[in-house]
């Protein structure tokens, strides 16, 4: 990490974008758990979506992410994510390779029957809600390194609105369920508070 | 290094698209549909189950039940929309099915009756070759149609539960009718007394109707698609799938034969095949018959496939409307009667001629003996758009002679004329299992350097949770 740099204003707090939003209202109603539906088969299908859109924004974004332009999977000024390696040292990785080594690790779990169980009456593992927090982490990451560092391709494709609303989705739905820490949340913690000013999202 | 590269933010970002790739924009384009439609069909589960849970507890009130009973009732609710939560992340893949056998060929890939492996439920699996269907850019397409396919429920339509896809294939999971198709069924019995001929036509009727209320158009109604239940009623296949992708829609595609045709043996040999083929097929010699259905059934697997049941108004390009499907009934009902469509030919570009001249070309041989209402019927049905029977909706055709006596509303609930008697769930002895062997396969495993990354998984078809509901009751997952 290092020190943040204090004039640093990103693109996506200007107020013109910052208030744009393809869903208006509260998203309380899709993000509550429904009555009598079992918690962990709400976490795993909401998680379970939240990865594919965010892959489809990824996608869409790709020839933007390269080694080049990215070689840090960063999150602006002081914010560097590093990789875990086989040899549990941490190393640094250019934004794609970071992005495509999560995307692939999260695509294993979601493989994997013990963890994410879709035959009839198998049941989630004891450990099941922080294997979710893992990969909700992770995919916060993502956010985070989009909205840092891509956010103005964003612009030029006219994908604010949708970028946003998904992102107050995913922020209502992990605060909903404690998905994640306050520091994790620190690089985006500006815009968070925004929307939440906007009443996008709920004040927890 | 680290600097941002943005502009601050009071900076405004002048939009520019059109510097990103082509690729890009569509992916853009592409990400704005499918999050849109995420939110939507967000939005309308929370409110659909919301109504299920309301309603539910209403009734239960009602009932003035236990508490016990209560409980358990709104547990029950709880699972079933549980596991409807788990079937939406559940990918099928072809590991999930085994074959039992290929029960049909088509022009871009095969039919297999399949057991899923967890549940052992029988199913028809259609494989579709995907290029093919990209080349002609109508995944999109398919995607669409299918999903109203998917959700209408209609007796007369074949249903669809699944649909998933590899590098290769789209793999469609449908209900398996072990009775087999009208084509199989017409080279077993030659021809169809009017009485069974009836039976077959008004069902064709109805599922035609239902077809185009859901507002489609078949355009390739044949007796392969015509498909028969467990208990001998039928079913229509393949609307909205092979439409658009077949040669046999593309009049360019025959006029480019017939130049070939003329240019290869000169104008002697064309005019004598037609003669001849006349004269063969107007008597009824048994031996040409099966001869001609021999290559019938190879026909229905090449990829150019049969025009004889395609209305002339569809070759060439002046506009059509739901009315080319009852031209298309009216050939199927000759052939029901007389033994051979009213313009087969022994090649398609021969026929293709004779669907244009049909007015020259449509005969009733002198030797086989119609009821005036039967051929009344066909030539309303085989005549030029503006004529054509059913073009103000279906209850002209209901209406005809031919049909009287007819029990319209209840017809299915009839007992049909061949019921299949089957020793299985898994009995494939209406289906042409021993000519399919010959037929060369078409490329069956998944080729070995597929991308994994471009597994873009079809989600499960309908996403609603009636169908869920409807297929839980049908025992179907
Ligand atoms: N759901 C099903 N149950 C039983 N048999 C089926 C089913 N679907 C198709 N078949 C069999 O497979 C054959 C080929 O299927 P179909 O006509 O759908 O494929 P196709 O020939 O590729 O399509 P097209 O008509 O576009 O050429 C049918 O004639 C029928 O015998």
């Amino acid at each position: 990490k290092r020190s943040p740099q204090i004039n640093y204003q990103p693109l996506f707090l200007n107020s013109a974008y910052v208030r744009a939003a393809l869903v208006k209202g509260s998203f309380q109603t899709i993000v509550e758990l429904p009555k009598y539906v079992d918690l962990n088969e709400w976490l795993a299908l909401n998680i379970f979506e939240f990865n594919s859109y965010l892959t489809q924004f990824c996608s869409t974004l790709s020839e933007f992410i390269t080694p080049e332009t990215c070689p840090t999977m960063n999150a602006g000024p002081g914010y560097d994510y590093l990789w875990i390696d086989n040899n549990r040292q941490p190393i640094r990785l250019p934004a794609s390779t970071y992005i495509e080594y999560t995307l692939s690790w999260i695509s294993s779990k979601f493989d994997d029957q013990t963890l994410f169980p879709t035959r009839q009456g198998v049941p989630f593992p004891p450990n099941f809600t922080s294997v979710v927090k893992g990969i909700y982490v992770q995919l916060f990451r993502i956010f985070a390194h989009i909205y840092h560092t891509h956010f103005d391709k964003i612009v030029h494709l006219s994908l604010e609105p949708h970028w946003n609303s998904f992102f107050c989705h995913f922020i209502s739905f992990g605060k909903t369920y404690n998905l994640i820490d306050r520091t994790e949340m620190a690089p985006l913690a500006s815009l968070i508070q925004n929307f939440e000013a906007q009443q996008k999202i709920k004040v927890a | 290094s680290s600097s941002p590269k943005q502009p601050p933010a009071e900076m405004f970002i002048e939009r520019h698209p059109e510097r990103f790739s082509q690729l890009t924009q569509e992916k853009a384009a592409a990400t704005k549909l499918r999050i849109e439609h995420f939110f939507k069909l967000n939005v309308s589960h929370a409110i659909e189950r919301n109504q299920r849970r309301v309603q539910t507890e209403q009734a239960l009130a009602q009932e003035r039940c236990s508490e016990e009973r209560r409980n358990r009732q709104l547990m029950s609710l709880g699972r079933k929309e549980s596991s409807f939560l788990r079937l939406r992340r559940t990918k099928l893949s072809l590991e999930d099915f085994v074959t039992v056998k290929v029960i049909g060929k088509g022009a871009f890939g095969e039919v297999r009756l399949v057991q899923k492996r967890d549940t052992g439920k029988v199913y028809a699996m259609k494989t579709l070759f995907k290029s093919e269907m990209f080349k002609k850019d109508q995944l999109a397409h398919v995607k669409a149609e299918r999903d109203v396919l998917a959700d209408s429920d209609s007796p007369w339509v074949v249903s669809l539960y699944y649909s998933f896809q590899d590098a290769d294939y789209l793999y469609l999971i449908m209900e398996f009718l072990p009775g087999g198709d009208l084509m199989t069924m017409l080279i077993k019995y030659d021809v169809f007394s009017e009485d069974i001929t009836r039976f077959y036509i008004a069902e064709c009727v109805l599922a035609i109707e239902a077809i185009h209320k859901l507002g489609f158009i078949h355009r390739d109604i044949k007796p392969d698609n015509i498909l028969i239940d467990k208990s001998g009623h039928i079913k229509v296949s393949d609307f909205g799938l092979s439409t658009g992708f077949h040669k046999t829609h593309d009049s360019s595609y025959y006029r480019q034969l017939l130049e070939k045709d003329r240019q290869s043996s000169g104008t002697q040999r064309n005019r004598n095949s037609t003669v001849v083929d006349a004269i063969h097929l107007t008597i009824s010699n048994r031996q040409q018959i099966s001869t001609w259905r021999k290559s019938r059934r190879l026909m229905a697997y090449s990829t150019v496939g049969t025009p004889d049941y395609i209305a002339p108004e569809i070759f060439v390009h002046k506009g059509y409307g739901h009315e080319c499907d009852w031209w298309s009934l009216g050939a199927i009902m000759f052939e029901c009667l007389v033994g051979w469509p009213p313009f087969c030919s022994e090649t398609p570009q021969e026929t293709y001629c004779k669907i244009l001249n049909w007015q020259e070309t449509l005969q009733f041989p002198e030797d086989i003996h119609l009821s005036p209402e039967a051929e009344d019927l066909i030539r309303r049905l085989l005549t030029s758009q503006d004529q054509r029977l059913g073009r103000g909706g279906a209850d002209e055709i209901k209406a005809h002679p031919f049909f009287r006596g007819v029990d319209w509303a209840s017809i299915r609930q009839y007992s049909a004329p061949f019921i299949p008697k089957l020793k299985s769930m898994i009995d494939t002895s209406y289906f042409p299992i021993e000519d399919l062997q010959q037929v060369p396969d078409t490329p069956s495993a998944p080729s070995s350097n597929r991308q994994t990354n471009v597994r873009e998984d079809l989600p499960f078809i309908g996403y609603t949770f009636s169908r869920f509901d409807y297929l839980t009751r049908k025992n179907a997952i």
